[in-house]
């Protein structure tokens, strides 16, 4: 699918392509296109084969940006992921080789294969926006989107990220098996052919445009007044709850529901747009204490119980 | 004025019953204290208790059916300690309780009560109540639903705003009858009088009319006419308010969730100006008066007196 550029195009532009690409997964595809105009980062969380992959790779080709996919290993290291300093035995000098990390949208897959020393480097990049190596400092690709995947069913071998560094994801998307339709669909539309990815949907500058925009999208006072009731709500000694979110965790409710807003074509954020941000921003924020892993409580009950408590405005 | 008598001591018998049971049941602590001691109270985390009814406004002698809803977030058998409302006013033809386990976890319980009512007037019931252990500080509690108002047609209206009076109802009626009959027996007495004098002409005075009551105000249609008058936030989110308190939304309900509902759903109306309304609440402060003008439309379409969520 390719729009002409006699009209600006709009999030609704992107998120159709998208839709042509991948069936179903409707969560994953708008939580990408959110992430992107809000400019965050996203983790997703599902068992393999269900397009996470496919998704953004749609998505870059859709921006017109570079994609790079990098497969976390326990081996890898920090190098791998931001680059290094090699030296040229001909010219005798040093030179400076790029690592994947500048794309604009980069897939970390596994995220949680990797040791603790590369998370760190790829999520201080994230924090920073910019890499040091040698003397140089670099800065990232603008716009510069990480797509990090966590496979829930393989427990040996990985290393569990920490809460500090989950926070740094804007929100945590969980996957799940398409609809006995959608699998068909899948069979019928790509049953022996790759999928055809969307090109020249928007550009790089649109998205700038758009995150532009979105920044500008009215909050209601009560409405922020609500998303901080939300995340406060998580840490008010609830029964099941070590530790709550943090004040990131009311910025990114925000800022996502001013780009919710935003693809929906409005200028201002409605309670709806808070709600419906709220457990993909909380659920990977909050950390359950010992009595609620013995009594192995479901940490989507809890997320949907705080929210469905605190008053809407 | 005989049926209202006659009908209000049915009334007045099931209240009486109703009275003696609850005596009955406090007295029981009394007389058994270890009772008291040994009815244990469970400890729960309620996340909502509501009291709501299917129709807000009925006809005498109609059925209404008053839904008590808890959520805890235990999995329990039942529900102990919960007490109903006083429904004196009411006749209870039916009662239904029902615990089931919560879609997120949990257990839903219910009691539906089929109740009529013969008697008109606005009656305001509840709060039900529950005794236990908050959960959240360990503490023994007793949690309150909301209140609801109810209104009963057909017969001249009797406003009350508290708890049924039967007596005083049926003191009522004698009175209005008396207001009445004075001035017709004024003027039989004039008349005799008159005939045992001299022929001198009298005015035989009427009755006075009664006075016509006034036609109750809708609170929305006042709250629409002063929106229209002075297109403001604040008269945008009490029209808001209007609305959400119709359809008995809860707290933690947003548009979508009202939008969901069937009696929204059948309502194409109702549905427009919940959505218009709730736009010109949360827009940029330069662009409400634009908005408000988008939501008068669908409010102005809406019926006057409908209870709003009545599945119409």
């Amino acid at each position: 699918m390719t729009l002409t550029r006699e009209t600006p195009p709009r999030p609704a532009d992107l998120l159709d392509a998208l839709r042509e690409t991948v069936v179903g997964q409707t969560a994953v595809l708008e939580a990408l296109v959110e992430v992107l105009i809000a400019g965050g980062h996203v983790v997703l969380e599902g068992p393999p084969g269900l397009a996470k992959t496919l998704a953004c790779r749609a998505l870059a080709s859709a921006v017109g940006g570079n994609f790079k996919r990098v497969q976390f290993t326990p081996d890898l290291l920090p190098s791998d992921i931001v680059g290094t300093r090699i030296f040229d035995q001909r010219s005798g000098d040093f030179t400076t080789a790029l690592g994947p990390i500048f794309a604009n949208v980069v897939l970390a897959d596994e995220i949680n294969r990797a040791p603790a020393k590369v998370q760190s480097a790829l999520l201080e990049a994230m924090q920073e926006g910019q890499v040091t190596i040698g003397p140089h400092t670099l800065p990232l690709p603008d716009p510069f989107v990480v797509t990090a995947t966590m496979n829930p069913l393989d427990s040996e071998g990985t290393y569990a990220l920490p809460l500090a560094q989950l926070d740094r994801f804007m929100v945590k998307i969980l996957v799940d098996y398409p609809s006995k339709e959608e699998e068909l669909l899948i069979l019928q539309r790509y049953g022996g052919e790759q999928p055809a990815m969307p090109a020249g949907i928007v550009a790089i500058d649109d998205i700038l445009r758009w995150r532009h925009e979105a920044r500008a999208v009215y909050v209601e006072p009560r409405l922020a007044d609500y998303a901080v009731a939300l995340v406060a709500a998580t840490r008010s000694g609830h029964d099941y709850l070590e530790r709550g979110a943090s004040p990131r965790a009311t910025l990114a409710l925000v800022a996502l529901a001013r780009a919710r807003a935003f693809v929906d074509g409005r200028t201002f954020v409605v309670p709806d747009d808070i709600r419906a941000c709220s457990a993909a921003v909380l659920r990977h924020r909050i950390a359950l204490n010992y009595r609620a892993l013995a009594e192995r409580i479901d940490p989507e009950a809890i997320v949907a119980a705080i929210v469905g408590a605190v008053g809407t405005p | 004025m005989v049926s209202v008598i006659t009908i209000g001591a049915k009334a007045k018998a099931a209240a009486h019953a109703l009275r003696c049971a609850v005596t009955l049941g406090a007295l029981v602590p009394a007389f058994f204290p270890s009772a008291a001691v040994a009815q244990v109270l469970q400890r729960l985390h309620v996340r909502t208790f509501t009291l709501g009814a299917d129709r807000y406004a009925a006809r005498a002698g109609e059925e209404l059916h008053f839904t008590v809803a808890v959520h805890v977030d235990e999995r329990v058998a039942r529900i102990d300690n919960l007490a109903l409302p006083d429904l004196s006013g009411f006749e209870v033809d039916g009662d239904e309780r029902r615990c089931a386990p919560g879609g997120r976890g949990g257990t839903d319980c219910t009691e539906v009560l089929l109740v009529t009512s013969s008697t008109s007037g606005q009656w305001s019931i509840g709060p039900a109540t529950l005794d236990a252990i908050d959960a959240r500080n360990g503490r023994p509690s007793r949690f309150g639903s909301n209140r609801i108002t109810v209104r009963i047609l057909g017969k001249p209206i009797l406003e009350s705003d508290s708890a049924h009076d039967v007596e005083r109802i049926a003191l009522q009626a004698i009175v209005v009858a008396a207001s009445a009959a004075v001035p017709i027996l004024a003027a039989l007495w004039l008349l005799r009088a008159t005939r045992r004098r001299a022929p001198v002409p009298v005015a035989v005075v009427p009755p006075p009319p009664l006075a016509p009551t006034a036609p109750a105000v809708d609170p929305l249609d006042e709250l629409v006419h002063r929106l229209r008058e002075h297109p403001s936030r604040e008269r945008v989110n009490q029209v808001r308010n209007e609305l959400r308190r119709r359809l008995r939304a809860r707290e933690e309900e947003t548009l979508e969730d009202l939008l969901k509902r069937d009696s929204v759903r059948r309502n194409p109306s109702l549905a427009d100006a919940l959505r218009a309304v709730e736009h010109a609440a949360f827009v940029e402060d330069d662009r409400i008066v634009a908005a408000v003008g988008r939501a008068l439309p669908p409010l102005e379409r809406l019926t006057s007196f409908d209870p709003i969520g009545a599945g119409r």
